[in-house]
């Protein structure tokens, strides 16, 4: 029949999840990116001390993730039906699977953080009676740090996971996104853990440590502009949706979140703090919380621009 | 590499390819057996009948309790004319040419994205009927399936608290043995009903004899909702 039919209201107004995923999916990410990365370099050093980057990120990772559950609980119709989706699963869910990861990682996140800071909370008197439980827990440091590793990048991953599934959507309902969140999660998170180590755990600003996760940032960095890049040119060159959705890179207001926000402060700011100013500068405490600040900020503009211009590009 | 494969190398590959494969073949006949004894429920929405008097629409929110301002079926009214511009066919600024009324509701996928992707199997097919609904006990509320729906036909009931969709009044009268609401209520016979899978059932010879589309049908949802559109040419 040479004939179609479609219509254009829908049921619910406006879009099904809001910015306080955006910022879940944002305290998900540096989570994961920051357990990630302070564990990878423990095993790759062969570390057995508590270093300052361990404490920082174990601690960092263990408040954002909570406070993404925060934000996720708030984000629910009725915040008091959240048991229901701890009792009842489905795992063809992208997110029935991903309850089940987070609530493995969270108390495995609380107790590398534990055992990361067992010096700074074993001098608050108040604190004493958890000495032989932190004893127990040491002889499965090693698995359990493991496990946490794997789960980390699993959490990264699956917050991608979670909105790609949202198949009306063309710039969400990519394969790429997971991978674009495991690395963003990794930059921004490693930024994170790095200027807590500095400013609370008094990391020397140019330590071995710091220089190797200097040297990361730039590879990881590189990795998220081209899946960025992925993205936008599968939908450029694919079909009517993808390329109505491509709008979203050049009008409206989320195009300038995406330029100002991810393009400008996430990838040129730092780029420019790093390079193109002297050695003095790029070398000094300033430059170092400035271009961090820049990767936290452009990563959380890349998460709202993903998921809010997506739903707004619906075919 | 040789044109020729050595006949024992593909007798080897062969056998590996059947013990592979067998397994998953017989996944899919089973699967087949067991659909073809169940029903499954169509609704056709004809065009050339609906008057957009919205009868459907108010017997819906009666039979399903629904609150104000919350609706599971709504008619978007569609005209070929361009807002701010003479209608092409009466020359008037504002005239009634080429008005026509389109169904919009959850389109019961046969593969319904709600389905997959509701963490705790709220959103869910009737075991009996296989019709998608929810079991609004077992609702978090994380709105994934109002995300997923490929068709925005998904809502929030405020009632509740908890997501709801049309599911041709499975509960409040399909149970009882009658019509769904809606279609009980229009009085130009635009909306038919029954079970696709009965050859002897009226959907099934009217969906054989009338042509008839279904919304965005390359997602690959299979929805059971036909429509049937006006094919009038000019005047």
């Amino acid at each position: 029949m040479d004939t179609s039919m479609d219509f254009t209201l829908g049921l619910s107004q406006g879009v099904a999840w809001p910015w306080p995923i955006a910022v879940y999916l944002f305290f998900a990410g540096i989570s994961g990116g920051a357990l990630t990365i302070a564990l990878a370099l423990r095993f790759y050093l062969g570390q057995v001390e508590n270093t300052a980057f361990l404490k920082a990120a174990t601690l960092l990772s263990f408040v954002t993730i909570s406070l993404g559950m925060l934000c996720l609980v708030l984000d629910l119709t009725n915040p008091l039906f959240f048991w229901r989706i701890l009792v009842f699963y489905n795992l063809n869910s992208v997110m029935s699977i991903g309850v089940i990861a987070l609530s493995v990682y969270i108390p495995l996140v609380a107790v590398v953080a534990l055992l990361a800071l067992e010096k700074e909370l074993m001098a608050i008197p108040q604190l004493k009676f958890l000495a032989p439980i932190i004893a127990k827990l040491k002889g499965f440091r090693r698995p359990m740090e493991a496990l946490a590793l794997v789960l980390a990048l699993s959490v990264c991953a699956y917050t991608g996971f979670l909105i790609s599934a949202l198949i009306r959507f063309p710039l969400i309902n990519t394969s790429v996104l997971p991978a674009l969140f495991i690395a963003s999660g990794l930059s921004a998170g490693g930024a994170s853990a790095k200027m807590l180590a500095v400013w609370l755990f008094k990391e020397p600003l140019h330590s071995g440590e710091m220089k190797i996760l200097h040297g990361a940032e730039w590879p990881i960095m590189f990795a998220e502009a081209m899946f960025i890049f992925m993205i936008a040119t599968a939908l450029l060159t694919g079909n009517a949706g993808g390329q109505f959705a491509f709008a979203a890179f050049h009008e409206g207001v989320w195009a300038s979140v995406f330029w100002i926000g991810v393009v400008g402060i996430g990838f040129a700011a730092p780029l420019l703090l790093n390079f193109a100013t002297g050695k003095h500068f790029s070398h000094s405490a300033k430059a170092f919380y400035m271009s961090g600040m820049c990767a936290v900020v452009g990563m959380m503009c890349l998460r709202l621009f993903i998921l809010l211009a997506g739903q707004n590009y619906a075919i | 590499m040789s044109e020729n494969i050595e006949r024992r190398r593909f007798l080897k590959s062969a056998g590996m390819c059947s013990l592979i494969l067998t397994p998953l073949a017989g996944c899919s006949v089973k699967e087949d057996a067991d659909s073809a004894h169940k029903p499954h429920y169509v609704m056709v929405f004809d065009q050339n009948k609906c008057v957009g008097c919205g009868d459907c629409k108010t017997a819906c929110n009666q039979a399903n309790n629904l609150p104000a301002g919350v609706s599971r079926v709504i008619l978007e009214q569609q005209s070929g004319r361009v807002e701010g511009q003479a209608c092409p066919h009466c020359g008037k600024m504002v005239c009634d040419c080429e008005r026509k009324f389109v169904r919009v509701s959850c389109q019961q996928c046969k593969n319904a994205p709600c389905v997959t992707v509701c963490p705790t199997g709220a959103a869910h097919r009737d075991a009996k009927t296989g019709i998608v609904t929810m079991d609004a006990s077992k609702c978090a509320g994380c709105k994934y399936c109002i995300g997923a729906c490929p068709y925005n036909a998904r809502l929030i009931n405020n009632n509740t608290d908890v997501a709801d969709n049309c599911d041709f009044c499975l509960h409040s009268k399909l149970s009882k043995g009658e019509l769904p609401a809606c279609v009980q209520s229009c009085k130009y016979d635009a909306l038919i009903f029954g079970d696709a899978n009965d050859p002897q059932s009226y959907v099934s010879k009217l969906l054989a004899v009338k042509d008839s589309v279904r919304i965005k049908p390359q997602f690959g949802t299979e929805p059971s909702l036909r429509y049937i559109p006006i094919v009038k040419l000019g005047v």
